[in-house]
């Protein structure tokens, strides 16, 4: 995107091979029982653990993968077009039990996360890679 | 002399009565347009619909497992919730206009755009299926209606389906204080003042008579107890034609705005004598898609000096006396018509009130704002009176559902083509038309 300001690029730091969504494994290893897999019923947290160990010193992009994993869990709705805070008051609402961190995540990040939203451009990068 | 008394000694007064607006779910205050699509609302809907669905399911059939589209598995009876999508051959589609086909395009417009080969899909969230089977007419559904669905998938990959279950009426809130006199509502639509087939006396003689400007004590007594009017939408008709891309002299801007003028000075001696709810309606200067928004109170600036005029949504909801009243402008009944089958437009009411949805149609061939964390249009509860205006004719029924709920339909008829309004009584739910004519017959 040649459009893109500069500092989001530092927002949306891409890395292959570690991001993505991959299919849940057997092992609950995280103790951050946080996330729910796409309509699976294993509550584990697959994308930071998938290549060893779970990397805190990127505090950022630790808490990207978190919100996109939410953000693909069709559980709680579409994502597009809604912002995430609105998205999981929605579930809330709707009593669909998000995960109760979250919220204090979503707060605590900068004002982007909780005002913007998952682009049609973001759901490209994370379905496919690229 | 002595029979005609111009100064009488009573003042007949006017009944009252307890009137409380619901409208606070159609008005759109909060909202904020993030470039949402139509999938939240369908999202909002599946999910309010599926829950109450299952709840209901464990009751209807107890033995057969629920389970997802995507959890079909062939020749397992179970039963799946999800919304229904009708595809039909004769909607109008954007991409007919890009075909290379032109010619397969009839040049004819339908007025209803059922086929033969119309036929139902069941989808949730995880995916879709073709359904099969005779149980489930295409021609009594329409796309948006969320069912629970008892059945098992084919080897050719269809769902066969042996029963269906609706969310049925809505639980009913019995009204703590029935009234034990006779109290009146008198439902108007379809005035278009301003229009050439409106003939502004029929209305002049509406409002004269409402107001206890027309017949004797008795009849002024009668009236008396009319205690709230309705005007269920299409109240104006613009004068369109004068707008052709051109900037407007000013002898045509006012002749634009006569219309709301004529209906304001109406509305201004209705509302000096009884609480009259305007709602706004397909032909009326509001916003297109459904919720219609109230109609800005400064078109009426003789009527909004009253407190008893008040400018209402469409659908609109209100309690009077605890009895509960719901109705819309007629869009949503009359998008049915469009794209589905019924003996009369009461039947369509009662299917919208079966199906828990006011506008079952609405986003997909009826417009509707893009709500991201509601459906407005679901019915929590079951109202006592259900109305819809812009009819071609009357008709009212009372319909009984299966856990002791009553309500009283009613068809409001078009008032510039039948001069007819119909009045209801608040005791007995029970219903009658005035008719207003002026052609004297020779």
């Amino acid at each position: 995107m040649a459009t893109t300001p500069s500092n989001m690029k530092g927002f949306y730091r891409l890395k292959k091979n570690r991001s993505g969504i991959t299919k849940p494994t057997s092992s609950k290893k995280s103790s951050l029982h946080l996330v729910r897999s796409l309509g699976s019923d294993i509550t584990q947290l697959t994308a930071l653990i998938s290549h060893g160990s779970p990397d805190l010193k990127d505090y950022h992009d630790n808490h990207e993968e978190l919100m996109r994993q939410f953000d693909m869990n069709m559980a709680y709705g579409p994502c597009l077009g809604m912002s995430r805070l609105a998205r999981w008051e929605r579930a809330q609402r709707l009593g669909l039990n998000p995960p109760i961190g979250f919220e204090g995540l979503l707060k605590a990040e900068k004002p982007l996360a909780v005002v913007g939203c998952t682009t049609a451009a973001d759901l490209n990068q994370m379905l496919f890679l690229t | 002399m002595a029979g005609m008394e111009i100064d009488t000694v009573e003042n007949l007064q006017r009944k009252q009565s307890t009137y409380q607006s619901l409208d606070e779910t159609f008005v759109i205050q909060n909202e904020t347009y993030r470039g949402q699509q139509y999938s939240q609302i369908y999202f909002a809907r599946l999910h309010m619909m599926r829950t109450l669905l299952y709840s209901l399911v464990t009751h209807w059939k107890p033995h057969v497992p629920v389970c997802t589209v995507l959890g079909l598995e062939e020749g397992k009876e179970c039963i799946i919730v999800g919304t229904l999508y009708k595809h039909m051959k004769l909607k109008p589609c954007i991409l007919d206009e890009y075909s290379k086909e032109r010619s397969a395009v009839p040049l004819v417009k339908h007025h209803n755009f059922m086929h033969p080969d119309d036929h139902l899909v069941l989808e949730d969230e995880s995916g879709r299926v073709k359904l099969g089977g005779t149980v489930l007419s295409p021609s009594v559904y329409v796309t948006g209606v969320v069912v629970a669905l008892h059945g098992k998938e084919t080897g050719a990959g269809d769902f066969m389906v042996l029963d269906v279950l609706e969310a049925g009426l809505a639980p009913q809130i019995e009204p703590q204080l029935k009234s034990r006199e006779d109290k009146y509502v008198v439902f108007i639509s379809g005035v278009s003042a301003g229009s050439s087939s409106s003939n502004p006396l029929q209305f002049q003689l509406l409002v004269d008579h409402i107001t206890g400007h027309l017949g004797d004590e008795k009849e002024q007594g009668i009236v008396a107890e009319i205690v709230h009017v309705v005007i269920a939408g299409n109240s104006v008709e613009i004068p369109l034609g004068l707008l052709n891309g051109q900037n407007l002299a000013s002898k045509d801007q006012s002749r634009l705005s006569e219309p709301v003028q004529e209906l304001d000075i109406l509305l201004t001696q209705i509302a000096a004598g009884v609480p009259v709810d305007i709602m706004p309606g397909s032909n009326d200067p509001a916003n297109f898609s459904l919720p219609q928004q109230p109609l800005n109170r400064w078109l009426f600036p003789g009527s909004r000096a009253y407190n008893t005029f008040r400018s209402c949504t469409n659908p609109h909801c209100f309690e009077l006396d605890g009895v509960r009243i719901l109705g819309t402008s007629g869009q949503n009944i009359d998008d049915l018509k469009k794209y589905s089958e019924g003996r009369d437009g009461l039947e369509f009411m009662e299917r919208t009130l079966k199906w828990r949805h006011l506008a079952p149609t609405t986003p997909n061939t009826l417009g509707c704002y893009p709500f991201t964390d509601r459906d407005p249009f679901l019915i929590e509860s079951c109202p006592h009176v259900y109305f819809v205006g812009n009819q071609d004719k009357y008709g009212t029924r009372i319909l009984k559902g299966s856990e002791g709920q009553l309500v009283r339909l009613i068809s409001i008829p078009k008032f510039c083509d039948t001069g007819m309004v119909v009045v209801l009584n608040l005791r007995n739910l029970e219903c009658h038309t005035l008719s207003f004519e002026t052609q004297f017959s020779s």
